[in-house]
């Protein structure tokens, strides 16, 4: 029995929050800082042939124009393709041209408008299948050349793919012939945004010594902290960053985004705080999105059910610049399986530099894309050979002694999604339908889903921890706190470990890279399974050092001392000393002190990781899976084509809830995420390439109205050895699933097979329409 | 430039409005220092920057400075009193109804409104209300169930 985890405390920055005392970045003002504005180019690709600053520079308040016109600095993390600010041509509509530092935000976008800028216009490509064909316009004709870490990045040299993923299982072919039935489609899920409610800021100062330091809406501070130590060639021990509490991320604020153009501008006015924030606009048109993909699936099966073979191609528009997208594109290729097993793979994904902006991990990272494919694939499968879904899915599922599509092979513990499904099926299947009325159409669908984390194979997370003389303790870690609730599980996974109540923790809230230990980022959904884990290492060696101090108090072996979270006991004489009077060592009367202060630091890495085979794309690249199910009942409106999800299921094996409160509410809010990617959200595009939907309520996300009426969420427990008490990644899953299962419902409902998303009422009837 | 007056969590401030459209929550926050008050969109489509005044519930990110001369704002760091949490609050604890936090200023400041107003508001109430606001983590289903759990508490009060 756990006294701490697997219950339902309260969240520890839930006070800061509702009192609007919690600190974002754009809340922090900070002495001698500077407002910044930014021009932005407005086309989506063209030379720059001259830009004009004199006047801008005269104005009241203006301290410094900057353009990227001197600039050589390319940053990045594997691919370097990219300049702080734009340097001779631009590559899409939202990017910096130049950026002015002012005394006031005001006078800053006052002097933007006064900057003069000359183009010539090139041909823009948009769409990601065009823009990887041969005679596309090329957007960076340095493709292939650019500084890559070339055992994971492909770039093909001469077009704008700048990364090609191959998957290679099998023999695809033979698989084919063997195959009784095949079905295959085209799929689109569109380029949307995050939406995290908090925009993008960041503020910078150079010192005078030549150190910088950042304060910034980010997920990755230290990644950020390296990428600026390689751009500035700055050692790394003389950047600082800060991050205060994030306003959501959703990947959109991983690695980094606008933190390299804030940093190249403060660089202009060292001494000098250079203060960004980001408009909602800005937000859509000037930092990162998400998906973006064109693909086709082919799926074979044989007449029992037995799926034999897969193909698929998928072509991310990943926009100007590809360093944050690359990674999600082998991903993709990797998972768009789903969670079964295909004996017979052949995947491309080709990352595709297209003129619009970068696309960035965007939660889910990949999976949404294949698992649309694959999972409507499996529905249409399943009706044509007329055997039920769920016995289909269970027939190919990857459990026990299965093999995915890396290579590498399932075992139990990795969890039961025959359970999920089952779950999720008894709560939506086994009434009946409501008959088709007067007003509506009625359906069901079903789909399931497998995320494995894509991390850097070195990625670990680190924690210290101190105890004061109260015996109350520290716990510092690098995992930022963006909603997701992680100083709240952080503090549960701590009391467990040290047995101590949660009041007694003290979770440390802001990350500075001076100060708080090394993590590699939070994403992934990694934080409680990696950092739960490093917690309960650094605990396991308090626990270690109190009893040593203890057992020299007692004059006895170290086995001989017991820890019950209050005092070190001596197990045979009952004498003990409370573990507060250990914690810097213990002193006598006279100030006699011996042992050693109660401070450690504990590490967790997911083991044995490498990249994928650059040939095969195969091998031991995913160090964890999180499997589950969704279920849905919808309505659609006749009169207006108008979905509504009447109830909405979801089953996850995650292991165990640290927290089942805040486990749910990440089940709950990704699943209506996902209902905004499904039958909402697109970036659209103007004819002159600018986005045309930069704001609420032209880009529309779900409202409090476009909820399901009901949501019931199941969270199994399989006993593992991967995370602390067996938690695993559970945090972006919920989004996975959502679109197939709504598609599958729609067809359930109006027999339209649909492969696009958003599906809008107006295809909706228009589909209806056609059918008549 | 120009003076203004207003009385903000019952204090009596003075904003100073400099060139340019300076609008209210850029006084609150950068002039007052209720950062609480959050800007999502700059266009009164979220929420986030939702303040009452004069017992109204207004986009803060919409009003211009010069339109709260003389009047009385309330903000979220006004509506806790000496270290108790109002109801409202206490509700969005209780519910899980906080993620990010982000949007959690504004929405507590609406339903203050709509329940000072309306202690009897019905759920569509509620619903149309919550529905003036944006929050990307939460689903919205806690944030009703704060409301209804808020409502209830409040009327034990009364």
């Amino acid at each position: 029995m756990h006294n701490y985890v697997g219950k339902e405390f309260d969240r520890v920055d839930a006070v800061d929050k509702v009192t609007g005392i919690a600190v974002f970045t754009a809340d922090i003002a900070l002495p001698r800082m500077l407002h910044m504005k930014v021009l932005r180019s407005g086309r989506p690709h063209a030379l720059i042939t001259s830009i004009d600053t004199s006047t801008a520079e005269s104005m009241d308040g203006v301290k410094k124009v900057v353009t990227g016109t001197n600039c050589d600095i390319l940053f990045g993390t594997c691919l370097w393709d990219q300049p702080p600010l734009a340097n001779g041509k631009v590559r899409h509509a939202g990017e910096p041209v130049a950026a002015v530092i002012a005394e006031t935000p005001w006078q800053a976008a006052e002097a933007l408008k006064k900057i003069k800028v000359t183009y010539e216009d090139l041909p823009y490509v948009l769409d990601p299948i065009e823009a990887a064909k041969q005679d596309a316009p090329l957007i960076h004709e340095k493709n292939g050349e650019y500084r890559h870490i070339s055992y994971v990045v492909h770039p093909i040299k001469g077009s704008n793919i700048f990364h090609h993923y191959k998957l290679r299982k099998g023999d695809v072919k033979k698989g084919f012939v063997d195959a009784d039935v095949i079905v295959e489609d085209n799929f689109e899920f569109p380029l949307s945004s995050h939406t995290a409610l908090e925009p993008h800021a960041a503020i910078c100062r150079f010192h005078h010594d030549g150190s910088i330091e950042m304060w910034a809406s980010n997920q990755a501070p230290f990644v950020l902290r390296d990428v600026l130590s390689d751009m500035f060639k700055v050692p790394a021990s003389k950047v600082r960053v800060h991050i205060p509490y994030l306003g959501g991320g959703f990947g959109g604020k991983s690695d980094v985004s606008i933190e390299p153009l804030v940093a190249y501008a403060a660089s202009f006015v060292p001494g000098y705080a250079v203060k960004l924030v980001l408009t909602r606009q800005e937000v859509i048109t000037g930092s990162l999105l998400g998906r973006g993909m064109k693909g086709h699936m082919r799926l074979g099966a044989k007449s029992d059910g037995t799926l034999v073979a897969l193909e698929a191609s998928m072509y991310f528009a990943d926009g100007a610049y590809g360093d944050t997208s690359w990674a999600i594109d082998t991903v993709a290729g990797h998972n768009c399986t789903g969670p079964f097993e295909i004996p017979n793979c052949h995947v491309d994904v080709y990352g595709v530099y297209t003129n619009s902006p970068s696309v960035g991990a965007y939660r889910g990272y990949g999976h949404p894309e294949g698992h649309l494919m694959v999972n409507r694939l499996m529905d249409r499968l399943a009706r044509k050979l007329n055997i039920p879904l769920p016995e289909i899915m269970k027939k190919n599922f990857l459990k026990e002694g299965k093999v995915n599509a890396l290579g590498q092979k399932i075992t139990k513990h990795h969890g039961d999604i025959c359970k999920c499904l089952d779950a999720v099926y008894g709560s939506i299947f086994t009434e009946n339908v409501p008959k088709e009325d007067d007003d509506y159409f009625y359906g069901r669908g079903l789909a399931a889903m497998m995320k494995s984390p894509k991390m850097s194979t070195n990625a670990a997370s680190t924690c210290y921890l101190q105890m004061n003389v109260d015996g109350s303790i520290f716990i510092n870690l690098s995992g930022i706190e963006m909603g997701q609730g992680v100083h709240t599980v952080f503090s549960q996974i701590a009391a467990e470990a040290m047995n101590m109540p949660v009041c007694k923790i003290n979770v440390y809230k802001d990350v500075d890279t001076q100060f708080s230990p090394w993590e590699w980022q939070t994403v992934a959904s990694m934080q409680t399974y990696r950092g739960g884990r490093a917690i309960q290492d650094a605990c396991r060696k308090a626990v270690e050092l109190l009893k040593y101090n203890a057992s020299l108090v007692f004059h006895s072996d170290v086995s001989h001392v017991d820890y019950d979270g209050q005092y070190c006991i001596h197990k045979l004489t009952g004498e003990r000393i409370p573990i507060g009077s250990l914690a810097r060592g213990y002193s006598y009367e006279n100030g006699l002190t011996v042992g050693i202060p109660v401070q450690t630091t504990g590490y967790y890495r997911v083991a044995d990781l490498t990249e994928p085979d650059p040939e095969t794309g195969m091998g031991n690249a995913a160090g964890s899976w999180t499997f589950g199910c969704q279920a849905a009942l919808i309505r659609i409106a006749k009169a207006t084509g108008k979905i509504d999800i009447l109830h909405f299921a979801s089953a996850f094996d995650i292991g165990k809830a640290i927290n089942p409160k805040t486990a749910r509410g990440q089940v709950v809010g990704g699943v209506v995420q996902g209902l905004g990617a499904t039958l909402m959200e697109k970036i659209s595009f103007k004819e002159d390439g600018n986005i045309k939907n930069v704001n609420f309520p032209a880009y529309v996300v779900p409202r409090i109205k476009d909820i399901p009426h009901k949501q019931t969420v199941f969270l199994f427990e399989t006993p593992n050895n991967e995370g602390p008490w067996s938690a695993k990644p559970m945090a972006e899953h919920p989004i996975v699933a959502v679109a197939p299962c709504i598609l599958n419902a729609i067809y359930d409902a109006i027999g339209v097979e649909f492969a696009k998303l958003p599906v809008l009422p107006s295809d909706i009837l228009g589909s209806i329409d056609r059918k008549e | 430039m120009k003076l203004i007056n207003m009385t903000v969590n019952g204090d009596k401030m003075v904003a100073y409005i400099p060139d340019g459209r300076v609008m209210l929550v850029d006084v609150l926050r950068d002039q007052f220092g209720l950062t609480g008050t959050k800007v999502g969109c700059g266009v009164g489509q979220c929420g986030a920057c939702t303040v009452i005044m004069n017992g109204e519930p207004v986009t803060s990110c919409t009003v211009l400075a010069e339109k709260a001369e003389s009047s009385e704002i309330l903000t979220i760091e006004g509506l806790a009193k000496e270290g108790q949490l109002h109801p409202i609050q206490e509700a969005f604890i209780k519910a899980g109804a906080v993620q990010c936090g982000f949007c959690t200023p504004g929405l507590i400041m609406r339903l203050y409104a709509l329940f000072s107003k309306n202690p009897d508001a019905d759920e569509t109430s509620i619903k149309d209300a919550l529905g003036k606001h944006i929050c990307r983590c939460t689903g919205y289903e806690s944030i009703l169930e704060a409301a209804l759990l808020a409502q209830k508490e409040l009327k034990t009060l009364v």
